[in-house]
């Protein structure tokens, strides 16, 4: 692609005050200056990242529905599980035997899912999860994955919103309270779930 | 990573455009008042979300902002006369009062009432604290005046100051929001800063890099809580306000002045940063007027008397200096607060690709901010749903620091610090 000469070479020392004299012309691309529209076209377009592994864990009914809305969208790595059981789960429960499921409704076994995972995202809508939180993010913590929760806040009060947040706080890397359910598809688009 | 279409929602803001729409639901900081010091002083260009306009202030003191050019030949105003009651251009002396109407036509009959016919887009520009407001939208909307603490202390108690941002609003006001940068582009500054420094949170910030965030929802946009370690497993907080759409305020650092932003648009590929320091409860000292004076912490030095470019830019390469990088005495090289940031936002481009970002969880309160600014404007857009952050009450924000025991949510333990509370001190560490 043919360079204006007039851009290309930047050797004006008078705007480069304090750095001493530049013995050498500058290229626009190869200075300050180069944060222009123009030069933004030339920005590298290779893919600067690979595919990342999601892993979304639903842990009561209200969070599994709204999960459900959405686990049909176009996700690159992203899996959804869901706690198949109701009702609180002990913290002592073993990984293996934390009672998992697909949304086709098949088992899943957690080591298994969070082996590899890049980012692991914890979704509650009620407060009895505490307990099937810890058994993740414990396992999560072992292997240095990191553990995001976000508390579904839509038609709860705020009481029963600050215990769901509390049952999370100890496992999260990062806490998010949100009011409406389409957070969570805005949340996992922007992570590249 | 935000999609394609998404990301011009949010950074185009001309006239016609729904962010644009969106910012005209606001009074926006338009000029500092002491660029328009007393009556009939010269008139000052003035670009806010891509239209060209006029600042002046007439004979009785009344402000003025309108279209920046002449009726007639389309003459810029800026080099128009401003006496008795109106600004007049100089071409064939067609004059205007500070609403945009024009009141004289010299060529033409008195008795004709042709002046009546012309009338130049004008908004109202308004004075609060140091800072003149205009609101750019629909006369019969506007929102109630400007109630921003900063805005409202003693005179003696607040100094606010403006930079040109060669960048797009949104990466600026981003980094506003993101305090997970601060242990690392600002860590030098933390410790010589005259106006951050001798903190006891700043020992918390530099002894844990890797906060834990919480993200919460507020009435006026959000709060964004940033925990670090501090001694006998207490949590030491700092929570971040953002009130839409771009009010941003920094957590404060011991009894250092409180400093915030707001992030206003030019035009699409340029931005003013509002900067601002107060304090609730006393006036500033001296030393720290100075200090704001001389561009250090939120502040910046100028190119140019006059000038609101700062004098590092990206002409000079921000008089980077790897000696003093390699020193620890800057973690980036670029010297001061402001600019370590402006710097760093410049080089995304003028308007970021952030399609080709990479997000991680702890980058939530930006897309957070994201997700309720898009609904806002949608909302606004299809349905003419008011946005947040116009009311009084959203803007009664405050940020804070606090140490905490580890089983007190900072959203309940701090809620009365979060909120301006006259005569009451903030809440800091």
């Amino acid at each position: 692609m043919p360079h204006d000469s007039d851009d290309m070479f930047e050797a004006d020392n008078a705007t480069r005050e304090g750095r001493g004299p530049v013995d050498h012309p500058t290229m626009l691309g190869g200075c300050a200056r180069a944060a222009t529209r123009a030069e933004a076209a030339f920005r590298v377009q290779y893919p600067n990242s690979r595919m990342r592994t999601s892993r979304i864990f639903a842990l009561d009914a209200k969070a599994a529905e709204a999960m459900y809305a959405i686990t049909e969208d176009p996700w690159n790595n992203a899996h959804f599980l869901t706690l198949s059981t109701k009702g609180p789960t002990s913290p002592e429960t073993q990984a293996a035997d934390l009672p998992l499921s697909h949304p086709d409704g098949t088992r899943a076994d957690l080591l298994a899912e969070i082996e590899g995972a890049d980012v692991v995202v914890l979704l509650a809508a009620a407060s009895d999860s505490e307990g099937a939180a810890e058994v993740i993010a414990r396992e999560c913590f072992e292997r240095n994955i990191t553990c995001a929760g976000l508390a579904l806040a839509r038609g709860q009060k705020a009481a029963e919103v600050d215990r769901v947040v509390n049952s999370m706080r100890r496992f999260a890397r990062v806490l998010v309270v949100a009011s409406d359910d389409d957070y969570i598809p805005a949340m996992l688009t922007a992570m590249r779930a | 990573m935000l999609r394609k279409e998404v990301n011009e929602l949010l950074t185009q803001t001309d006239p016609g455009t729904a962010m644009g729409e969106m910012f005209r639901q606001y009074w926006q900081p338009a000029l500092l008042a002491r660029e328009l010091p007393e009556d009939d002083c010269p008139p000052v260009r003035v670009k806010l979300l891509g239209e060209r306009l006029i600042a002046f202030r007439d004979s009785k003191g009344r402000y003025g902002l309108m279209d920046e050019f002449c009726a007639h030949r389309g003459v810029s105003l800026w080099f128009g006369r401003n006496e008795e009651g109106g600004l007049r251009c100089p071409y064939h002396g067609w004059k205007y009062d500070y609403t945009g109407q024009c009141i004289e036509v010299p060529s033409e009959p008195e008795e004709s009432g042709f002046c009546e016919k012309i009338k130049l887009k004008g908004y109202p520009l308004i004075k609060v604290g140091d800072v003149l407001w205009t609101h750019m939208g629909d006369a019969d909307n506007r929102p109630p005046k400007p109630e921003w603490e900063f805005a409202k202390v003693p005179a003696e108690q607040t100094f606010t100051s403006k930079r040109w941002q060669e960048s797009n609003w949104l990466q600026a006001m981003e980094g506003g929001i993101d305090s997970s940068h601060v242990s690392f582009l600002h860590s030098g500054s933390l410790k010589t800063d005259p106006l951050f420094r001798g903190a006891k949170g700043n020992q918390y910030n530099q002894n844990d890099k890797k906060p834990v965030f919480e993200v919460v929802e507020s009435d006026g946009g959000l709060s964004i809580g940033a925990r670090r370690m501090a001694e006998d497993d207490h949590y030491y907080w700092r929570i971040t306000p953002w009130v839409m759409p771009s009010f941003t305020m920094v957590p404060p650092r011991g009894d250092h002045p409180m400093h915030g932003h707001f992030w206003v648009p030019i035009d699409d590929e340029n931005c003013w940063a509002w900067s601002f320091d107060y304090h609730p409860t006393r006036a500033l000292s001296g030393e720290e007027r100075q200090a704001m004076e001389d561009g250090y912490g939120v502040h910046n030095q100028y190119e140019a008397p006059g000038s609101f470019r700062p004098k590092q830019n990206k002409d000079n390469d921000y008089l980077i200096d790897r000696e003093a990088q390699k020193r620890g005495e800057t973690y980036s090289g670029v010297w001061g607060i402001a600019m370590q940031d402006a710097s760093l936002q410049e080089s995304m481009g003028p308007i970021v690709d952030r399609t080709k970002e990479n997000l991680v969880s702890t980058d939530n309160g930006i897309i957070m901010a994201r997700h309720r600014l898009r609904k806002a404007v949608i909302a606004l857009r299809d349905k003419g749903v008011e946005p947040p952050g116009r009311v009084t009450a959203h803007q009664q924000v405050r940020s804070a620091a606090r140490v905490l025991p580890p089983d007190q949510p900072f959203k309940d333990a701090m809620k009365d610090d979060l909120k301006v509370q006259p005569g009451v001190k903030q809440t800091s560490v």
